[in-house]
């Protein structure tokens, strides 16, 4: 009997196990190509259009479990998709804080290097001018909360291009988040700290840990309703 | 018959047979660039149709075997149809002298224990 939905179920499936929809053209077209040659030697065979379809679509097999193969092999295919237990929840707790400090420090050399406010003139009159020097606390503190976020970005990204669920990916920044909640970094006029603290007394510390949360909850929802965009286009 | 299940594969079979597929694309990939459907066809047509691919689950391997940047793939337009050709890379040749000097050690071990009737 002839399937007629082959291409849809494939292509619902990958989407509904989180595979970027770039790639999801891309397979779907591939297995669309091969599904018509195999109708066409099907149909050089002497078989009828409808014979040719339902021996076609038996030779290619379940599209759910071809959708799961092909997820599968993409994981494998990472070091990320293979360890992703490891990957995304164990390794962002030692790799948060490097990470952190690093695009927190890349940030500050940026923004010293192009000169947004932090040449070493401004610098001077900020650390002699109260009023100034609020604007650089503002603005140190955004670049920290940009340095958490993008933290927590790269990390969606790798599960995201590992084909992992998205369990994993909130599961990483989750992590971050709790990381973020006990990280520091603080300007003085002429000193840099960063450390790790427990004590709750430095401000907004909440912030910085709702942000790696925000970040995956807003790719979720993203994910989640590209999903169902895509399997309104889909008929079921 | 060749079913490759990913997954399965490695943790039910020994070691040795997981490369198979793998194995068999990247020698039909010396050649020329094919497409999915050829490999599927060349391997039957080859093999006497004693291996087989079951039709889909050509492509997690041309995928993998992509990731890993053994082959690379081409999307181009012969006699009015549109495929990804995939094609052998200087890291999938490596792989593949790899595989196969290990397919001849297993082979060859396999034959003699069997005896000589196998080999």
């Amino acid at each position: 009997m002839r399937n007629p939905d082959f291409i849809e179920r494939l292509c619902r499936r990958l989407v509904e196990l989180g595979c970027p929809l770039a790639q999801v053209r891309r397979l779907v077209r591939e297995v669309a190509d091969h599904r018509e040659d195999l109708k066409q030697a099907a149909l050089a065979e002497g078989l009828s259009g409808p014979g040719a379809e339902a021996r076609t679509d038996v030779q290619l097999g379940d599209p759910l479990y071809l959708a799961e193969r092909l997820m599968a092999a993409q994981r494998r295919s990472s070091w990320w998709g293979r360890h992703y237990v490891v990957a995304f929840g164990l390794l962002p707790v030692l790799a948060f804080p490097v990470l952190w400090l690093l695009l927190l420090l890349l940030q500050m050399v940026l923004a010293f290097a192009l000169g947004y406010g932090w040449d070493e003139k401004k610098l001077d009159v900020a650390v002699n001018d109260p009023m100034t020097f609020q604007y650089v606390l503002m603005a140190f503190q955004f670049i920290d909360y940009v340095a958490v976020a993008l933290v927590a970005f790269l990390f969606c990204w790798l599960a995201r291009r590992a084909a992992v669920s998205l369990n994993w990916m909130v599961t990483a920044c989750a992590v971050c988040s709790f990381l973020a909640l006990f990280t520091w970094g603080k300007i003085e006029p002429h000193s840099f700290f960063v450390g790790f603290t427990a004590d709750s007394h430095l401000h907004l510390q909440w912030l910085r840990g709702a942000i790696p949360l925000a970040v995956a909850g807003a790719i979720y929802v993203f994910q989640r309703r590209t999903t169902r965009r895509f399997q309104e286009q889909v008929p079921a | 018959m060749v079913r490759g299940n990913i997954a399965s594969m490695k943790k039910t079979n020994p070691s040795f047979l997981n490369g198979i597929p793998e194995l068999l694309v990247l020698r039909l990939l010396t050649a020329r660039e094919m497409y999915g459907y050829q490999i599927v066809e060349e391997i039957r047509t080859r093999t006497g149709e004693s291996l087989s691919f079951g039709e889909g689950c050509i492509y997690p391997y041309l995928h993998y075997l992509e990731a890993q940047k053994q082959v690379s793939s081409q999307r181009r337009e012969v006699a009015g149809r549109s495929r990804n050709y995939y094609k052998l890379t200087a890291r999938g040749r490596k792989r593949l002298e790899a595989l196969s000097s290990e397919w001849k050690r297993v082979t060859s071990g396999v034959a003699l224990l069997m005896g000589e009737q196998y080999a």
